[in-house]
């Protein structure tokens, strides 16, 4: 593995995929990982929800990733891009199924200065769900009752994996103590960390080191809601009620490991759709297929993306996200 | 020389400038002693900056100041032309304006202008088309007259802690994602690490304002791009050429504003400059823009440009640069501008209109197609000479010194005082 390029990752990168694939540490999280996604299909199945397989490629992606560039495919002559996530796919795939989940495959080429942050990975997959006729609130109380469902499964199954890694299950127990999640405003955590003396711009995204700030001071996820409209893409809806404010949330993991998860209640009137894409610089002819189905109606959802490389390193106290994937693409990593 | 011409500009003076450098700011040498000087006749001239005149006072309290800070009389090379220049340090109130979408701009000029912008250390601004005509030069093999090989020319050369790169992506072009790939490639990590990166959301243009760009394109590749541009026949069938054009596209305050807001949400160590175009709510734009936190405001006059546009345009269309100055007047961030600067005198002018920097575009294109190795070197020693004899001239010691007052127009230059340096707001 060449590592010349970016090797500040908090944990040194294994020498080779042998190496990384047969350490136990891997083989334990692996198999927790596993135990991750049983539990994920377990819940959702129960609930209603159909799985589908999302697509790999298409003739556009989501634009709502932080600074990362696309990746561009050949498609018979055509650009394609590979999936940044299948945020478009879950919107159409509505007038299929009202309640819909997807294990998503997703490449972002994320800016080198993610190389060191333990929790960026160039490919990685989400645990997607999209819910027609959902308001936030229901999406957010799905994605709290997904981590919880997964997490008491993981106590319950994967005790011998804990002890392999050295991770207390006791971490859990103020988030299985059944008690609701925190709900914070965006605002409101600008105002902790202006107050924490990190200077958090107002009008963007919680950036990298305040979310591990905010996540350090927690013991068990919380929720981040109502993000400034220019940090994020075209589909979070604005609030009606307040304008400039989308009605949207991060789930944060406690103890420092910062974003799990990011949901929203989506945009889904063409006219709105149009302007938000300008509002965020894309420019509407290539999302020809999208807008089509748009303007022809889908329907109002709400949904989620939890990131699983994410959830298992917070499961497994796993000092670097790229420790929960079997052949990690550390952003700048040249790996197989 | 390439044959480059440039008739609407006055090319000769620059390409003597590009040879000779300081000297050209004088009269022939030849003729010291000999010949006697004056002022010509004021020649009527459309242009207001061009009928403007900087007018020095009699008392000159700042030179006093400088006078006692030194201990002796100060003289012109005294002149301190160190400016910030949207989030840049650079030593002159000047940087380099993207060039236009042409042929001509994007050939190898294009990496002789950054070599030297970069060794001279002014903020350099590489224009949007040159990731669609001469690629990234990262996988296809562009070499150096790619973006990332202009890029590596600018950063091989500069000084540290001077300077920086700004890359332009306007509508059509954030299809190719130009400022992802430069955010997140190795090249560029040197310049982003040392806070030296800019992006320039390009919202219009001098030359052609409210149009996307045009360019000619052969027929034999209009199929092709169809499925991105307008492209029409208007030279007729025989030609093998037909028109392509790009969208302006579509900005109301919020959509600016918002658009602003994601470039410091998505690229946080990069600064932020939007490039607008003469219209009639300038100054409105401007604010806008400086409101949601941009760096700079880069404003190009009507006679800016350097790329093809309808005569209709180039004759008819847009704010001059001088007009665009009065609306903005008093400023509330960083406003760089551009239009036919090539010499001293329009600089300082500009400067004194509420500039923090003026844009070189077509001056060198010239400079560097009358001599690649050294030609903006020079016309840059030049106009640094031109401005320290003016700003002292003026009594002042400090690029960022001038005011309108220190302006003169025959229609009155009713400016009111620019905000003083430090009370930008965001």
């Amino acid at each position: 593995m060449d590592t010349t390029s970016a090797a500040d990752a908090a944990t040194p990168l294994p020498a080779g995929p042998r190496e990384h694939l047969s350490s136990p540490t891997t083989r334990a999280v692996l198999r927790l990982q596993h135990t991750v996604l049983d539990a994920t299909r377990e819940h959702l199945g129960g609930g209603g929800f159909t799985e589908l397989l999302p697509p790999i490629i298409g003739p556009v992606t989501d634009p709502g990733a932080r600074g990362a560039k696309q990746v561009d495919v050949d498609y018979y002559g055509h650009r394609y891009k590979l999936m940044t996530s299948a945020i478009l796919y879950k919107q159409a795939s509505l007038t299929a199924f009202d309640r819909i989940f997807c294990i998503a495959p997703n490449v972002r080429l994320e800016p080198l200065e993610t190389s060191n942050t333990s929790r960026h990975l160039a490919e990685f997959h989400q645990i997607d769900v999209e819910i027609a006729g959902a308001s936030r609130d229901d999406a957010m109380a799905v994605a709290e009752g997904l981590v919880a469902h997964v997490l008491r499964r993981v106590v319950e199954r994967s005790a011998g994996e804990l002890e392999v890694l050295g991770r207390d299950p006791d971490a859990f127990a103020d988030l299985l103590s059944g008690e609701p999640f925190e709900r914070r405003t965006h605002t409101a955590a600008v105002a902790d960390l202006h107050g924490l003396g990190h200077d958090q711009n107002p009008d963007a995204e919680i950036d990298w080191a305040g979310e591990a700030v905010l996540s350090a001071k927690s013991s068990r996820p919380f929720f981040l809601t109502d993000y400034p409209k220019g940090s994020r893409g075209f589909y979070d809806k604005e609030n009606p009620a307040r304008a400039g404010r989308l009605l949207n949330f991060d789930l944060l993991a406690p103890e420092g490991y910062g974003e799990l998860c990011s949901g929203s209640e989506r945009e889904h009137e063409y006219g709105t759709i149009i302007a938000r894409m300008r509002e965020t610089g894309e420019n509407p002819a290539k999302y020809g297929w999208y807008l089509k189905m748009v303007r022809e109606g889908i329907p109002g959802s709400a949904g989620f993306g939890i990131g699983l490389e994410r959830l298992t390193r917070y499961i497994a106290g796993l000092e670097s996200v790229w420790q929960a994937s079997a052949y990690p693409k550390v952003p700048g990593v040249v790996s197989p | 020389m390439s044959g480059l011409s440039a008739g609407s500009f006055p090319e000769a003076a620059v390409r003597e400038r590009a040879r000779v450098g300081a000297a050209a700011a004088f009269p022939a040498l030849a003729d010291y002693g000999r010949a006697l000087f004056g002022a010509a006749p004021a020649v009527p001239s459309g242009d207001e900056l061009d009928a403007a005149r900087l007018v020095p006072p009699v008392f000159v309290p700042e030179r006093l100041e400088k006078l006692i800070d030194l201990a002796r009389e100060p003289l012109h090379g005294d002149v301190d032309l160190g400016a910030e220049v949207g989030g840049f340090t650079s030593p002159l109130p000047l940087y380099l304006s993207a060039f236009g979408s042409t042929q001509v701009a994007s050939a190898d000029l294009g990496r002789a202008a950054s070599a030297q912008a970069g060794a001279l250390g002014v903020p350099m601004v590489i224009g949007e088309n040159v990731v669609p005509v001469n690629g990234y030069g990262r996988l296809d093999g562009a070499g150096g007259r790619s973006l990332l090989g202009r890029i590596s020319a600018y950063a091989d050369a500069v000084p540290d802690g001077s300077g920086g790169v700004v890359v332009q992506q306007s509508t059509e072009d954030a299809d190719a994602e130009v400022w992802n790939l430069v955010y997140s490639d190795p090249s560029a990590r040197p310049l982003l690490d040392s806070g030296r990166l800019g992006f320039e959301l390009k919202v219009g243009q001098g030359a052609k304002p409210g149009l996307g760009g045009l360019t000619v394109v052969d027929s034999a590749d209009a199929g092709r791009l169809s499925a991105q541009f307008a492209v029409e026949d208007v030279f007729g069938a025989g030609s093998g050429r037909a028109l392509r054009s790009a969208s302006p596209g579509t900005f109301t305050e919020e959509i600016l504003r918002q658009q602003i807001r994601l470039m410091r949400n998505n690229f946080p160590r990069a600064r932020v400059w939007v490039k607008l175009p003469p219209g009639r709510d300038v100054a409105l734009a401007a604010a806008v823009a400086w409101e949601a936190g941009a760096d700079a405001v880069t404003v190009d006059g009507a006679e800016g440009g350097s790329g093809w546009a309808p005569t209709s345009f180039l004759s008819g269309v847009g704010l001059p640069l001088a007009e665009c100055l009065r609306r903005i007047a008093g400023p509330a961030g960083c406003l760089l501008v551009s239009g036919r600067v090539w010499e001293g005198a329009r600089a300082a002018k500009c400067l004194a209109a509420g500039a923090r920097a003026t844009g070189l575009g077509r001056a060198a294109l010239i400079a560097v197609d009358e001599d690649p190795e050294a030609g903006l070197t020079r016309l840059v020693e030049c106009l640094a000479l031109e401005l320290r004899l003016l700003i002292s001239a003026l009594g002042k010691y400090r690029a960022d010194a001038l005011t309108p007052d220190d302006l003169w127009s025959p229609t009155g230059w009713a400016v009111p005082a620019r905000t003083p340096a430090g009370t930008v707001t965001r």
